[in-house]
C-alpha cells in the first residue's frame, strides 16, 4: 500500500529506520514529540528541514534540488525514481540510490520508487531556483500583463485565450513541447542563443533596461526582444529578465546538473613531512607549559574582568610578552584553558581572572593528560580564539574571553578539518584551500566567510596545540579526533621528554634544565631563580632577588644548598654558593614591623616597670630597645593609660618635636554659610540688569507674543501651545523654512511644562535645536517632549498666514486636554 | 627523539651541552651562523640573530643548511615556526644587491620586485637613489653606497654588497717569516676577509690580531690606513709590522696629536681622527689623502660614531676590522656589520687557549670586608663618591700589598682607575706608575723595561687598556675599574693571556671590597667573563693575608 502521507509513511517505517531519522535530525526529539503525527509534521516543517539540509553535502542536496525541480513539473501529484534518475544521467546509479536512500532515511522525502514525495519544507528551503533554474513560467507569468501575454500567444501562433489563465496554460504547454522550442531556437540569431547558453547554466535571470517593454516578433531589433517576443526570457520585474524553468532544462537537455559531483573533491597533497609526532609532542608540550606559566602568573596578578566581559587588549599584550608568543596564540591559550574550566573570573566584587580550582586537580595530572583535557576542550568549544581583535558591525573590538566569540560553526569545522587531514595519507599537509573545498563540498550551505577563516584558524591552532604537526595530523590528534582522550594521552606520552630530576649549575649563576623537570624541582627551582629560557630546555638564572626570594618564601641557606647539591650533577660552582651565602647573611639583618605607637624614655626602669604592669597588657607593649617599646594600641590611647597610671607622658610628633596637648576641640567639616534673608538688597550689577532685561523680554514675548496670535481658540494667556505630533513637526518645518521664532511648550526631564521661545535652527532626527531666548543659547530640544508648538513672528503679526494655510487644525484630543486649563 | 647535543629553545637561543661526545662538531656546524653569547662550564649558550643570520648569508651558507643542522642536532623537536623564521631572515640577505653597471654605474638591483618597491616606498631610502633603469634596477648615487646598506639593514633587507673595490694605490708588502709563522686560525682569518673583501675579524685578546693585519696587507699589496685606539697602540702596530714585514721604517708613517705623517702605510689614532676643530673634524681627510687600498679598524667595538659616518663614504675600499668582541655596549653591531662588513672569521677564546696560543687564566675575586670606619664613611657618603670611595678603600691597599708579595718575581701588573690610588700604590709598592699623564716616551721606557724584566712590577690606570703587548705580564691585579664596563674586564684579562715561555698560567686578581657597590659592578664586569668561560673562583681577603690557599 502506498503512503499517502509523511504520518503514514512513518508509521510504517521500521523503529530502526525511526531511530536512524532521529539520531541523524536531532533537532527532532526536542521536545519529544507525542506521536507520529507531531513527528512527521516537525519533520516536514522550514526550520528543520533548514537544519537538515545544512548538514546535507552537496552530492544529497543536489539530488534534493532534482527531486524539487521534478516536483514542480508535476504539481500535486508524486514523483517517479525513474523521473528523478532522468534529471541526473551523468552520474552512476549506485551514487543517485545512495543519495536517495539517504534523503529517505532523513524523511525530507517520502514514498517508493514510483511516488516519491518531497516535504513541503524541503521545497520551501531549497527556493524558487533549485539547480540554478529559473521559476517555472507560470509564475513568471504572474508579473506579465495580459495584453502582452496575448500579444505573444499572436505572434507564436498559440490559440486565443479568452482569459488570463487560459492564456497561461497555453504559454506554458508552448515551453513544455521541445519540438516547438527546437524549431524556435533553431531560427534564433546567434547572439540570442549565447545569451540563452550562458543563462541556462549561470544565473537565470540578468539585469536588461525596461524589461518589461512592449516587444513583438515583427518588431524584435536585438537578442534580447527576440527572446521575449517568444517568452524565451520573461520579465520578473522592470529591470530584470529571466529564463523559465522549462527552458532551462530544455537547454540543459534534461539535466539538473551539469557535472555531478557524487564524491568530495580529492585533495592535493602540498607536502608529506616526516616529523610530524615529533614536532607535535614539542607544540604540545609547549602548549601545557604555556597554560601552566601564564596561570601560575594570573594565580599571583589577576588580571581585572573588563565591564563588558573579557580581557583588555593591554592584559592580552601582557601575557603576550610573559609567554614570548604572538598575541593570537596567547588568546588561544587563554580561551583553551577558559573553555578547559581552568581559569574563570574570580566572582568577587573587584573581579579578575583567576586559576579555579579545578587548575590544581590538572596540574596533578601527567603532562600527557593535561594536554588531552585541553585539546578536548579547544576541540569540541563553540568560542573561536581566531576572533580575538577583530571588529563586528558595531566596530567593538572582540576581547579574549569576551562574550562574543562564539561561533556555532566552529566545533564542526575543527572536527571538518581535522577529518579531511585524517582522510589524507599519513604525514601529508594539506593547504588550507584544499580543505576548504572539501568542507564546501560536505556542508555547501555553510557560510563561506566565517569557514574560511575558521579552516585557517584551526590549521595554526591544531599546529600550537600539536594536534597537527608540521601541517599533518600527528598521532595524538588523530586519537583525539576519534574522541578517545585516553587514546590521545597515551599517544603522546612517549613524544613528551622524559621529566629530569638534575640541572647543569654553571659558575655564570644560570642552571640548565636540559629537559622538563621533575615538578617539585621545577617549583623550587623558579623559586629561587629566575627563568630566562624556555623551550625544550629552561635557563634559570639565580639573581640576588631570586635567591632572596627563596628565603622571603621561608627557605633557609642549608635547604638552598642541599637542594643545589642533590639537584646538581657537577660540583657546585663557587660563586653560586658564595651568593647564596652573602645573601642569607644579609637577609633579616633589617627587621620592620608594624607598631601602633611607640614610648620612649632615658629612664631603662619606667619601661621595665610598665612591662610588667598588668594594666598596661591591653597596650600590648614589646621592648625593641632599652629606651624604646613599642604599643599596638593607638598613641591617643596609650597617653591616656600612661596618664591613668599617674604618668606625666607627652606626646611626639613624627619628626620628633613635643607636641602641646590641649583639650580636644571639634570642629564640623567645611560647611556653607547659612542663606541670608533678604532686607536692603545691593543694586545689580550693569551686567546682570541687562541680562534680567533680556530675560524678562523673552519671557514676555514667551506669554505675550502668541496671545490673541495664534489660531483662535488655540491658546490664551499663559496656556502652553499644544498640537498633535505631526502638526508640531509641520509647524516646526514650516517655522524654519520661514526663519520664524516659535513658542514651544516643552517637558523638561523632571516632568514639568516649561515654554519657551526657540529660534529653530535645524529639526532632524526627532530633535529640534535652536537658540533658546530664555537661556539665551542654542540647546536641543526632543520634539516627543513638545507638547505643542505656535509660532510667532518677532512680535509682528505675518505668521498669520500660516494659520490660514490650515495648518493648525487641530486635534479633538488636545482640545480635549486643553479643556481644564 | 634523538640524543643531539644542541637544545633549541624558543626564544631563539641555543644551549649547546659542551660535554656531549658530538659537542665539538656541533660548534663548529653551528658557528657560521649562531653567535656565542655564553661559554660556562656546562652548557654554552649561542643565539639565532638576524645580523648572525645574514653574516652566515654572506659567507655562503643558505637556510636549508642552518635548518638541516639545527635539526641534525638538536635533542628535542625544534619549533617549526623557528624554522620558519630562520629561512625567512636569511631569504632577505641577497635580494637587493649592489652592483657595478657598465653603463650605469653603481646600481641596487633586485631579484624580486616586490622587494625593490617596498625599499624604494621608504621615505628614508628615496634620497639615496638615482634613476630607475628597468624594473629590476635603480641607480645609486656612488657616495651613498654606505648610508643606503646602512638603512637597508635597518629595514631589514640588507643588501648584498657586490660591486667590488679599488686597488688603490699598489704598494709592495710580505710578511717576513723568520723565528715565527703564521698560526693556522691567522691564516684562515686573512683568507676569508680577502674572499669577503671587507669584514671582521673576531679573535680573542693575545690572539695575535696585529699578524691578522699584517697578513691583510701582505694580500692587498697597497698603501694602507691603521686607525687604533692610542698612540702606545700605534707604535706597537708600528713595532710589529717593521718585525713581521718587509716594510721599513720610513714606509710606515704615525698620524697622532704629536706627529702627522702620511706614508704609504700610515697608523692613525681615533682621537686624533675625531679631533673637532670649530665643530669640524679637521683630520678626517685623510681619509682622501691618498688612494688607500686597504683599511684597517683596530678595537673595531670601540669605533666611534664619527669614524662611522666617514666610513659610510669609503665604501669603494677594502674594511678590515679587528677585534676581540662584537658586543658594543652602545648596541651598534649593525653600524659594524653594514659599513665595515659581516663577520668574516670568528674563533672562541677557549678554542685557542686549548691550542696554546692564549695562555689559561685563572680568574680569582678577592673579597675584602672594610672596616668598621671604612664602611661608615661608605653608608654616609653621597651617592656619586659611593663608588669611589669602596673602591679606594684602604683595606685593599693591604691586601693588593699582600698579592703583590705572594707573586714576587712573576711580571705583575697593577690595574685601577683612579689616579690617587694608583699613586699611592706605587708609592708603598715602590714601583712606577703609568698613567695619562705619563709622556709617551716614559711609558715606552717603562714597558721597555717590564718585557726585559727590569721591572717585575707596574701600576698602570685605564691606558694600558688596550692593546699593549706587554707578552710577559702573569699577573694581573685590578684594583678598580670603570663601573661595570666588561669590554674593560676582557681587555684587562687580555693583557695577561700572551702565551707564556713557561707555559704558565696567568693569575687575575680583582679586588672588591664586600657588600658595596664595588661588589655589584664587579658582578657585572664577570659575567661577561663567565660567558666568555673564565669562571672567577672567590677568595676571602683574610685567606690572603693570612696565606691561605688562594
Amino acid at each position: 500500500m502506498t503512503a499517502r502521507s509523511l504520518a503514514d509513511a512513518l508509521r510504517a517505517a521500521s523503529d530502526d529506520a525511526l531511530a536512524e531519522l532521529l539520531g541523524a535530525r536531532p533537532e527532532l526529539l526536542s521536545p519529544v514529540p507525542s506521536d507520529l503525527g507531531q513527528l512527521a509534521a516537525r519533520a516536514t516543517g522550514a526550520p528543520s528541514v533548514a537544519r537538515a539540509l545544512d548538514r546535507l553535502d552537496r552530492w544529497t542536496l543536489n539530488v534534493l534540488e532534482a527531486a524539487c525541480i521534478a516536483a514542480d513539473r508535476t504539481p500535486g501529484e508524486p514523483i517517479s525514481y525513474a523521473d528523478l534518475r532522468g534529471m541526473l544521467a551523468a552520474a552512476d546509479e549506485p551514487d543517485v540510490r545512495r543519495a536517495v536512500d539517504r534523503l529517505l532515511t532523513l524523511a525530507l522525502l517520502w514514498g517508493d520508487d514510483d511516488g516519491l514525495n518531497v516535504v513541503i519544507g524541503a521545497r520551501e528551503v531549497v527556493g524558487t531556483q533549485p539547480a540554478g533554474l529559473g521559476p517555472p513560467l507560470q509564475v513568471l507569468l504572474g508579473a506579465v500583463s495580459p495584453w502582452v501575454m496575448l500579444a505573444m500567444l499572436d505572434d507564436l501562433d498559440l490559440p486565443a485565450a479568452a482569459n488570463t489563465g487560459e492564456a497561461i496554460d497555453h504559454l506554458v504547454a508552448y515551453v513544455n513541447d521541445s519540438d516547438r522550442l527546437d524549431a524556435e531556437l533553431a531560427t534564433a540569431p546567434r547572439e540570442a542563443l549565447a545569451l540563452l547558453e550562458k543563462l541556462a547554466w549561470g544565473p537565470p535571470s540578468g539585469g536588461v533596461e525596461r524589461a518589461d517593454r512592449e516587444v513583438r516578433t515583427a518588431t524584435a531589433s536585438t537578442p534580447v526582444e527576440w527572446l521575449l517576443a517568444r517568452a524565451l526570457l520573461v520579465a520578473s520585474d522592470p529591470r530584470t529578465v529571466a529564463l523559465p524553468r522549462e527552458v532551462g532544462l530544455h537547454l540543459r537537455r534534461g539535466q539538473a546538473f551539469a557535472h555531478p559531483q557524487p564524491t568530495a573533491p580529492a585533495v592535493v597533497v602540498a607536502g608529506v613531512r616526516d616529523r610530524v609526532d615529533p614536532t607535535a609532542g614539542a607544540q604540545a608540550f609547549s602548549f601545557v607549559r604555556a597554560t601552566e606559566e601564564l596561570l601560575e602568573a594570573w594565580g599571583l596578578d589577576s588580571p581585572p574582568l573588563l565591564k563588558a566581559g573579557g580581557l583588555g587588549v593591554r592584559e592580552l599584550r601582557r601575557a603576550a610578552a610573559l609567554l614570548d608568543v604572538e598575541e593570537w596564540e596567547t588568546a588561544l591559550v587563554i580561551e583553551t584553558a577558559y573553555v578547559a574550566g581552568l581559569l574563570g573570573p574570580s566572582g568577587e566584587i573587584d573581579d579578575g581572572w583567576l586559576p579555579t580550582p579545578a587548575y590544581d586537580l590538572w596540574r596533578s595530572t601527567p603532562p600527557e593528560e593535561r594536554w588531552a583535557t585541553l585539546a578536548s576542550a579547544w576541540l569540541r568549544t563553540t568560542r573561536s580564539a581566531g576572533l580575538v581583535g577583530s571588529r563586528d558591525d558595531r566596530d567593538r573590538v572582540a576581547a579574549t574571553l569576551g562574550p562574543d566569540l562564539d561561533r556555532t560553526l566552529a566545533p564542526e569545522v575543527r572536527g571538518g578539518v581535522l577529518t579531511v587531514l585524517a582522510d589524507a595519507p599519513p604525514g601529508a599537509a594539506l593547504d588550507a584551500a584544499e580543505i576548504e573545498a572539501v568542507l564546501h563540498w560536505t556542508r555547501p550551505r555553510r557560510p563561506a566567510g566565517l569557514r574560511r577563516a575558521l579552516v585557517e584558524w584551526t590549521l595554526r591552532e591544531a599546529e600550537r596545540l600539536g594536534v597537527a604537526g608540521q601541517g599533518a595530523l600527528s598521532g595524538p590528534g588523530r586519537a583525539l579526533l576519534r574522541g578517545e582522550a585516553d587514546d590521545a594521552a597515551d599517544a603522546l606520552a612517549p613524544l613528551l621528554p622524559d621529566p629530569l630530576d638534575h640541572v647543569l649549575l654553571q659558575a655564570d649563576l644560570t642552571a640548565v634544565a636540559p629537559g622538563p623537570l621533575v615538578s617539585d624541582l621545577a617549583q623550587a627551582l623558579a623559586l629561587m631563580a629566575d627563568i630566562e629560557s624556555t623551550g625544550g630546555a629552561t635557563v634559570y638564572r639565580f639573581t640576588e632577588s631570586s635567591v632572596r626570594r627563596a628565603l622571603d618564601a621561608g627557605r633557609s641557606a642549608d635547604d638552598l644548598h642541599s637542594l643545589l647539591a642533590k639537584h646538581s650533577t657537577t660540583q657546585v660552582p663557587q660563586p653560586l654558593t658564595y651568593l647564596v651565602d652573602d645573601m642569607a647573611r644579609r637577609h633579616g639583618r633589617i627587621r620592620v614591623g608594624a607598631a601602633a605607637s611607640y614610648i620612649r624614655c632615658d629612664d631603662e626602669s619606667v619601661l621595665s616597670e610598665l612591662l610588667v604592669d598588668k594594666r598596661a597588657a591591653e597596650l600590648r607593649l614589646r621592648r625593641l630597645a632599652p629606651t624604646v617599646l613599642i604599643a599596638q594600641a593607638s598613641g591617643e590611647l596609650v597617653l591616656e593609660r600612661m596618664r591613668s597610671f599617674g604618668l606625666a607622658p607627652a606626646a611626639e610628633s613624627a619628626d620628633g618635636a613635643v607636641l602641646v596637648r590641649r583639650p580636644d576641640s571639634r570642629r564640623t567639616q567645611s560647611r556653607q554659610r547659612p542663606p541670608r534673608l533678604a532686607t536692603e538688597l545691593a543694586a545689580p550689577s550693569a551686567k546682570l540688569r541687562a541680562a534680567a532685561v533680556r530675560a524678562l523680554r523673552a519671557g514676555d514675548r514667551a506669554t505675550h507674543a502668541p496671545r490673541g496670535r495664534t489660531v483662535a481658540g488655540m491658546a490664551g494667556a499663559g496656556v502652553l501651545p499644544r498640537t498633535a505630533a505631526a502638526q508640531t513637526l509641520a509647524l516646526l518645518q514650516a517655522a524654519l523654512e520661514h526663519g520664524a521664532a516659535v513658542w514651544i511648550g516643552y517637558v523638561d526631564q523632571h516632568g514639568s511644562v516649561t515654554e519657551r521661545v526657540v529660534d529653530p535652527i535645524r529639526l532632524e532626527g526627532g530633535y529640534l535645536t535652536g537658540y533658546d531666548h530664555r537661556y539665551e543659547e542654542v540647546r536641543t530640544f526632543a520634539v516627543h517632549r513638545i507638547t505643542g508648538v505656535a509660532t510667532l513672528e518677532a512680535g509682528d503679526s505675518e505668521f498669520g498666514d500660516v494659520s490660514e494655510n490650515g495648518n493648525f487644525d487641530l486635534d479633538p484630543r488636545t482640545t480635549e486636554v486643553r479643556g481644564p486649563a | 627523539m634523538t640524543d643531539g647535543p644542541l637544545i633549541v629553545q624558543s626564544d631563539k637561543t641555543l644551549l649547546l651541552e659542551v660535554d656531549h661526545e658530538l659537542a665539538h662538531e656541533c660548534r663548529l656546524a653551528i658557528a657560521p651562523f649562531a653567535e656565542l653569547e655564553r661559554a660556562p662550564e656546562h652548557v654554552h649558550t649561542y643565539r639565532l640573530t638576524p645580523l648572525g643570520l645574514w653574516n652566515a648569508r654572506a659567507a655562503g651558507h643558505d637556510a636549508e643548511q642552518v635548518v638541516d643542522t639545527l635539526l641534525r642536532y638538536s635533542r628535542y623537536a625544534v619549533p617549526h615556526a623557528l624554522l620558519v623564521d630562520v629561512a625567512d631572515t636569511m631569504g632577505r640577505y641577497g635580494r637587493l644587491k649592489l652592483m657595478n653597471h657598465p653603463a650605469h654605474g653603481l646600481v641596487l638591483e633586485s631579484t624580486d620586485r616586490a622587494v625593490l618597491e617596498e625599499v624604494l616606498r621608504s621615505k628614508k631610502i628615496q634620497p639615496l637613489m638615482g634613476a630607475r633603469l628597468d624594473e629590476m634596477t635603480v641607480a645609486v648615487h656612488p657616495s651613498e653606497r654606505g648610508h643606503l646598506k646602512q638603512v637597508l639593514l635597518k629595514i631589514g633587507w640588507p643588501a648584498e654588497d657586490l660591486a667590488g673595490y679599488v686597488d688603490g694605490e699598489a704598494h709592495p708588502i710580505a710578511l717576513v717569516e723568520e723565528g715565527w709563522s703564521l698560526r693556522a686560525y691567522q691564516r684562515d682569518a686573512a683568507d676569508n676577509f680577502w674572499a669577503g673583501g671587507s669584514g671582521v675579524v673576531v679573535l680573542p685578546c693575545g690572539a695575535g690580531k696585529t699578524i691578522v693585519g699584517a697578513a691583510a696587507m701582505a694580500r692587498a699589496q697597497a698603501t694602507t690606513l691603521i686607525l687604533v685606539t692610542n698612540t702606545v697602540s700605534a707604535r706597537q702596530w708600528k713595532s710589529e709590522l717593521l718585525k713581521r714585514t718587509t716594510l721599513t721604517e720610513e714606509e710606515i708613517g704615525e698620524y697622532s696629536g704629536a706627529r702627522k705623517e702620511i706614508r704609504p702605510v700610515t697608523i692613525a689614532t681615533y682621537q686624533v681622527m675625531t679631533t673637532r676643530r670649530k665643530g669640524v673634524y679637521a683630520h678626517l681627510e685623510l681619509f682622501d689623502e691618498r688612494d688607500w687600498g686597504l683599511i684597517i679598524y683596530d678595537e673595531v667595538h670601540l669605533l666611534p660614531a664619527p669614524i662611522f659616518r666617514f666610513t659610510a663614504d669609503i665604501q669603494s675600499r677594502r674594511r678590515l676590522g679587528l677585534t676581540a668582541t662584537l658586543v658594543r655596549e652602545d648596541g651598534h653591531e649593525g653600524e659594524v656589520f653594514s659599513l665595515i662588513g659581516p663577520k668574516r672569521y670568528d674563533a672562541p677564546w677557549k678554542d685557542i687557549e686549548a691550542q696554546g696560543y692564549i695562555a689559561p687564566a685563572d680568574c680569582v675575586e678577592v673579597r675584602v670586608t672594610l672596616s668598621d670606619h671604612e664602611r661608615m664613611a661608605y653608608a654616609t657618603a653621597e651617592p656619586e663618591e659611593r663608588y669611589r670611595l669602596c673602591a679606594t678603600a684602604a683595606s685593599k691597599t693591604r691586601v693588593i700589598e699582600r698579592l703583590v708579595e705572594r707573586h714576587i718575581g712573576a711580571q705583575t701588573l697593577v690595574i685601577g682607575q683612579y689616579l690617587d690610588q694608583l699613586d699611592d700604590l706605587g708609592e708603598r709598592l715602590g714601583v712606577p706608575v703609568i698613567k695619562g699623564e705619563t709622556t709617551v716616551r716614559e711609558r715606552e721606557r717603562l714597558f721597555e723595561a717590564f718585557r726585559t724584566g727590569e721591572v717585575h712590577t707596574l701600576v698602570v690606570s685605564k691606558v694600558a687598556n688596550f692593546s699593549i703587548d706587554l707578552p710577559e705580564a702573569s699577573v694581573a691585579i685590578q684594583v678598580s675599574g670603570s663601573f661595570g664596563s666588561r669590554q674593560e674586564e676582557a681587555q684587562r684579562l687580555g693583557r695577561i693571556l700572551r702565551p707564556k715561555a713557561n707555559g704558565g698560567t696567568a693569575r687575575f686578581y680583582a679586588v672588591i671590597a664586600r657588600d658595596t657597590v664595588d661588589q655589584d659592578f664587579a658582578a657585572h664586569r664577570q659575567r661577561f667573563l663567565a660567558e666568555q668561560g673564565y669562571a672567577y673562583r672567590i677568595v676571602d681577603a683574610d685567606d690572603v693575608m693570612a696565606d691561605g690557599e688562594v
